[in-house]
């Protein structure tokens, strides 16, 4: 089973074993999910939970949350191919934490507000209330179609399921149990996926060690990668036109932190549903102690599959789907040339790095050096037939996705034991649902209490509202669904999220931090900044600045903007104080 | 001296204030920092 005819990767054979592993862990999770929260059918409990969350929790499902199955798909390929740079691109999360647990938190609880845009409602006026929360709406709702479609591509191309089936059956289950269960539901199932995904990745990291070829330490494995440049975490780099850099990430990181966990009321949900103020801040402290670890594993693990394909015949194109498909429509002469290429350089490659290996064993530095060039020699031969490789794939079907999101997955499959495979399979599944289940599950509580009891039916009972917010939740997983069965990605997957995030969190950031710290200007001067932030915005998408930069700016130019409209049309009728913990 | 509301504990040994933990973090996240230019620096 799992190895149909005419699949792409017709020598992968998934097991029944890897079968009952995947089906039986994500349906179980699910059934105990809607089996735990059943009967819970007032408002408070069905979107803010039953209150008694501990910080342990709170702090797996704001992670979970985060860290959907493009982070475990798509970063050990950015750790293969870029080395650990990407890291620096979470270095503002710890700071941005202590700050949304020392001045957000309180704020929101005091209010005891469902969602973080009403309390914008609290604070200015409606129509700053719904500008923040159609922000939220409209990127999330988007952002939703791509957490289910990300995993969806690769897993179905590699797997050789059918991509729609992959989107509507994963989107469907997750649409399920988050309908039937709410908040406790979410909170519930991410503790359990999140064990699930952990689990995976050590058990492959420790696998991978132990494949790495005979003699080759872990000290040599990093001495190697460096020599790449794969291990260059920090860059101190003042160039705006580098994508990651030790001050994009403090700087850049710590806005996009901060709008995404202060201001998205998917983190939001999932903090508010703490027993008390402690447990939500000590939640959030975990992530901030937790994160940057945690993504420097991810990455290490890809930098580890780098070394361990500079011993192994490496394929000189990942996504074999495209790759069969290119061959198949006229461009087969063309790519098998470009593998010629690839197959020597590596070989030579290979060779000149078993040289490299004895002579730093047997400490002939002279030997080393020379070793160390010639490999570096062969490598960028074989990288530049790879890139040949990818511009012919690409030229003749626009729609080839980003080749480094297909390395791990192909590593998992083509390397791993039965069982193991199932293990990982599931963590990809299990991430991809429970960033779902947060986004779905904000999305239905936005809809209801920012829209629908605010403007369409106020005076509604507590059922009335849940139902509500079931019919809400189940359309956004359908929109979600929809969206992602006509998507189409070409950047790297984990990229492409961040990018959408960072259009739109500047300015709503911009927003909250109005209204947290400058008491005098109101809710008709933010509104109208707002919108020409945004604007802005959109148009630095037509120049070379990184997109980390965007959150900063568009976040500076709506607390700028807003300034100067204030003082422009006077004291008028300046927003309320905000109000104390 | 008055005693801070439930939610102010923070319930851990030796970090009595919030601000105390604050700091903390603070200083493993500059402990990460350190290590990872260190490893930088060292495999470059």
């Amino acid at each position: 089973m799992g190895c149909a005819a005419g699949r792409p990767y017709p020598d992968i054979f998934v097991n029944a074993v890897d079968y009952i592993i995947l089906i039986g862990t994500l349906l179980g999770i699910a059934a105990y999910a809607i089996w735990g929260t059943k009967g819970r059918q007032d408002l408070k409990t069905y979107l803010k939970g039953s209150g008694t969350t501990g910080w342990l929790t709170i702090g797996l499902s704001v992670m979970a949350t985060q860290a959907s199955a493009v982070t475990f798909l798509s970063t050990p390929g950015q750790g293969y191919e870029s080395g650990l740079g990407f890291v620096q691109n979470y270095f503002g999360a710890p700071l941005a934490l202590i700050v949304i647990a020392a001045v957000f938190v309180p704020i929101y609880r005091g209010l005891k507000v469902y969602t973080a845009y009403e309390y914008l409602g609290h604070r200015f006026d409606p129509k700053t209330r719904l500008l923040g929360a159609g922000f939220f709406l409209l990127q999330r709702g988007i952002g939703a179609g791509l957490t289910i479609y990300a995993p969806a591509i690769v897993l179905s191309t590699v797997m050789g399921w059918r991509l729609d089936a992959t989107i509507v059956c994963s989107g469907l289950l997750v649409v399920v149990y988050t309908v039937a269960g709410g908040c406790d539901a979410v909170n519930l199932t991410q503790k359990y996926q999140i064990g699930i995904i952990f689990a995976g990745m050590i058990a492959a990291f420790f696998v991978l060690l132990a494949k790495l070829p005979a003699g080759l330490t872990f000290t040599d494995s990093l001495a190697l990668a460096g020599g790449f440049h794969k291990l260059e975490a920090v860059d101190f780099s003042l160039n705006v036109d580098r994508r990651y850099t030790l001050w994009t990430g403090v700087l850049g990181g710590m806005f996009l932190a901060l709008s995404y966990f202060g201001t998205d009321q998917s983190q939001v949900q999932r903090y508010l549903s703490g027993t008390s103020l402690r447990e939500s801040r000590l939640g959030l402290m975990f992530n901030a102690v937790f994160k940057i670890p945690m993504q420097f594993f991810i990455l290490l693990l890809g930098v580890l599959i780098f070394v361990f394909y500079q011993f192994e015949r490496a394929p000189v194109i990942f996504d074999r789907a495209a790759w069969n498909y290119q061959v198949a429509h006229g461009s087969g002469a063309r790519l098998h040339a470009l593998e010629g290429d690839f197959d020597r350089a590596h070989a030579e490659e290979r060779q000149q790095l078993q040289s490299w290996l004895e002579a730093r064993h047997s400490g002939n530095r002279t030997a080393e050096a020379a070793a160390r060039a010639a490999s570096a020699a062969a490598h960028d031969r074989a990288e530049a037939a790879r890139t040949e490789t990818g511009r012919v794939l690409r030229a003749g079907n626009p729609r080839t996705a980003n080749d480094a999101d297909y390395v791990f997955i192909t590593f998992i499959l083509d390397h791993l034991p039965h069982g193991l495979i199932g293990l990982l399979v599931t963590s990809f599944f299990a991430a991809a649902l429970s960033s779902k289940a947060g986004e779905l599950n904000a999305l239905g509580s936005t809809t209801t209490v920012d829209i629908y009891r605010h403007l369409v039916k106020r005076d509604g009972d507590d059922a009335h509202y849940v139902a509500a917010s079931k019919w809400f939740t189940a359309l956004w997983g359908l929109l979600a669904i929809a969206f992602a069965l006509f998507a189409n990605l070409s950047e790297n997957l984990i990229q492409a999220v961040n990018i959408l995030g960072s259009v739109f969190y500047g300015v709503v950031l911009g927003i909250f931090l109005v209204a947290f710290f400058l008491k005098r200007v109101g809710g008709t001067a933010v509104f109208w900044s707002a919108l020409a932030a945004q604007a802005l915005v959109f148009a630095l998408r037509l120049t070379n600045i990184s997109y980390l930069w965007y959150i900063v700016i568009g976040c500076a130019a709506c607390i700028a903007f807003s300034m100067i409209l204030q003082a422009a049309i006077g004291s008028g009728k300046p927003g309320a104080a905000p109000a104390a913990p | 001296m008055t005693t801070p509301p439930d939610d102010e504990r923070t319930g851990l040994p030796g970090l009595r204030s919030w601000g105390r933990v604050y700091w903390l973090v603070f200083w493993i996240f500059v402990a990460w920092v350190a290590l990872l230019a260190a490893l930088t620096r060292i495999y470059s």
